[in-house]
């Protein structure tokens, strides 16, 4: 049977029928998307005020939804289809299914699936019905996806005789407290937490009470808030778990002004960190430092910037990779089954050198005015090294580093990797005294790098069966393939110590909706 | 004196999965391949298509893909699988 047309006469759902036009919403205790849903759906009723106008038609038992409700802090006036009739007579083939019904019970809008733009449109709709405000519910970039599929109707599920798998909490904003544990008396603190899976093979700082007490009174927020679920366990990472893991890590209380951000950003879903907890390829999140921030809690941004030259990358680095392994369960050889791996799994943080820099800050590329404190992530490839010393014009300087772009992924891949550049301090003097700006290098990097049609002589070799969707142009005389989609897959930033004409480039893991895409988050 | 420390691991038992009773025989059977839209994937899948059908007797083979090997399943995806009724999936990795 199909979802209910619009101008069609409802059929009744349990319990007492809405005194007037309503917003029906049907959904199950599992489903993320539902649970989605039901906060702006929470928040819409509460706009609305008094009156049962938004209902929630839970296709389960009263204690799970009730449990749900209480996770997600909504308050909708319930109710339930037990035996999925209504749902069965609605058409329903996905949750949530929201449906607007006028006074006398008939269809004028539906929607399946969490859907911002259907919020909005349904939602406005029933405003309009009531005579309120438009309450403009589900707006762009509130760190919510845009769109997510929703899961199948309970009543087109497979019949099951095992009971239904406890909810998975992953909207929660609340964690109980992590248990304490009293260490046996003769236990050499370092090695039980090596021995009780806390660590990467490196030692760590045990996390005592007081030293994470003092990491919590630092951070001003209180222990028991949900900064994110970690993929893909999804473990919550409250703020007492983050203060423990950066105490193990060894960072200072006053880090967790920067790893409380840095965690949420990592585990906003457009980065993707689920499918780079588990791939095969060397990829690892980098994080990128913007802001006074730096100066003030020492970020190196310079000399070493990519090693062990400063605690605060460091140590927040280690936290996120040990919140990644702790709370998401990305253990070498479990999860994360790496190939080769990559040396920024103990640690990948760099600030950018903004005094050294001609341009405006990365994080400006994403929409954060310069001079914010921002964390931009990248889930990259180790750098690969940039040597150009003779050069004493931009574009000589840049073709130093085309030929290392068109090795990204694999030479013959085109068209599927995206690349931060690093450009050194003394490099981005030559640029900027050629008068480059940021956007003259990235397309002359993008227009410049490609890789020879010559080279797709039909050896069957990764990369070659797709040639005929990449891009064809001439570079200094010779046919080629663009090495990259669009000027946008190339970002470029300052950072390295002041002697040294080095740069430096990191390739992605996959890009795009479909894989991962860059994140940059604004902090206090 | 004994130091108490606070635990940095995610505290819930985690879910255990089984995997579901074999079948005794595939002969006559329906059987899902999914395909995570890993590159050289759907080569290995026909490969076991054509098996499947002329060394065991399956009666069907149901071909599904991943939009993309980057993230889990979608629902959409999962849907047309349960819609099919498959008797067994083979979610086929690559590499």
């Amino acid at each position: 049977m199909p979802m209910l047309a619009n101008g069609v006469v409802a059929p009744p759902v349990p319990g007492q029928p809405p005194s007037g036009p309503s917003l029906l919403a049907f959904f199950k205790a599992d489903c993320p998307a539902c649970h989605l849903a039901l906060r702006y759906l929470d928040n819409l009723a509460r706009s609305i005020g008094s009156g049962d106008h938004v209902l929630a038609v839970s296709q389960n038992e009263r204690a799970s939804t009730e449990k749900l409700m209480r996770s997600l802090g909504a308050d909708l006036p319930l109710r339930f289809d037990r035996d999925l009739t209504a749902s069965a007579g609605f058409g329903l083939e996905a949750v949530p299914a929201l449906f607007l019904l006028d006074q006398a019970g008939r269809v004028l809008a539906s929607s399946q699936g969490f859907d911002k733009a259907d919020l909005n449109r349904l939602g406005g709709k029933l405003a309009k019905l009531l005579e309120v405000p438009d309450p403009e519910l589900a707006r762009p970039g509130d760190g919510n996806p845009d769109f997510q599929p929703g899961c199948v109707s309970r009543h087109l599920e497979p019949e099951s005789d095992t009971a239904a798998a406890d909810i998975p909490d992953l909207y929660s904003r609340r964690a109980g407290r992590a248990s304490r544990i009293d260490l046996p008396t003769e236990a050499d603190a370092e090695e039980w937490c090596y021995e009780s899976g806390y660590a990467d093979p490196l030692p760590v700082v045990p996390p005592t009470v007081e030293r994470v007490e003092r990491m919590l009174a630092e951070s001003g927020l209180s222990p028991d808030e949900v900064v994110a679920h970690v993929p893909p366990n999804f473990g919550a990472a409250s703020v007492e778990k983050i203060a423990a893991n950066a105490v193990m890590a060894g960072c200072r209380p006053e880090y967790m002004r920067v790893l409380v951000p840095a965690v949420r950003a990592l585990c906003d879903e457009r980065l993707d960190i689920h499918g780079v907890q588990g791939t095969t390829h060397f990829a690892a999140p980098l994080a990128i430092v913007n802001g006074p921030v730096r100066l003030e809690l020492g970020f190196a941004c310079g000399s070493n910037v990519f090693s062990n030259a400063a605690r605060a990358n460091s140590t927040i680095g280690r936290a996120l990779q040990l919140i990644l392994r702790n709370l998401g369960g990305a253990a070498p050889g479990r999860i994360d089954m790496s190939t080769m791996g990559n040396p920024g799994r103990f640690s990948f943080v760099i600030g950018e050198n903004e005094e050294a820099s001609p341009w405006g800050p990365l994080s400006e590329d994403f929409g954060i005015d310069a001079g914010r404190n921002a964390v931009t992530f990248f889930c990259a490839e180790p750098p690969r090294p940039v040597s150009e010393h003779k050069a004493r014009e931009p574009r000589v300087l840049l073709r130093a580093i085309c030929p290392v772009l068109a090795n990204l992924w694999s030479y013959r891949v085109c068209k599927r990797s995206e690349a931060v550049v690093v450009i050194g301090p003394e490099h981005a003097a030559t640029l900027g005294r050629g008068g480059f700006t940021k956007r003259d290098v990235v397309e002359f990097l993008f227009e410049n790098t490609g890789v020879p049609v010559s080279e797709y002589d039909g050896d069957g070799g990764e990369g070659t069966h797709e040639a005929g969707f990449y891009d064809e142009c001439v570079i200094r005389g010779v046919r080629c393939y663009r090495k990259f989609r669009r000027p946008e897959s190339i970002r470029v930033m300052v950072a390295g110590g002041p002697a040294g004409k080095f740069s430096a480039v990191l390739g992605s893991w996959a890009t795009g909706p479909r894989g991962s895409q860059m994140v940059s988050y604004q902090f206090a | 004196m004994s130091l108490t420390v606070v635990s940095p691991l995610d505290e819930r038992p985690l879910p255990e999965g089984s995997a579901p009773p074999r079948l005794a025989s595939v002969g006559g059977a329906r059987i899902a391949l999914l395909d995570i839209s890993k590159g050289g994937g759907e080569v290995f899948l026909d490969r076991v298509d054509a098996l499947l059908r002329e060394r065991y007797g399956v009666s069907e083979v149901l071909r599904f893909r991943k939009p993309t090997f980057a993230k889990p399943a979608p629902e959409a995806v999962l849907t047309d699988i349960r819609k099919a009724q498959p008797q067994a999936v083979i979610e086929a990795l690559a590499d």
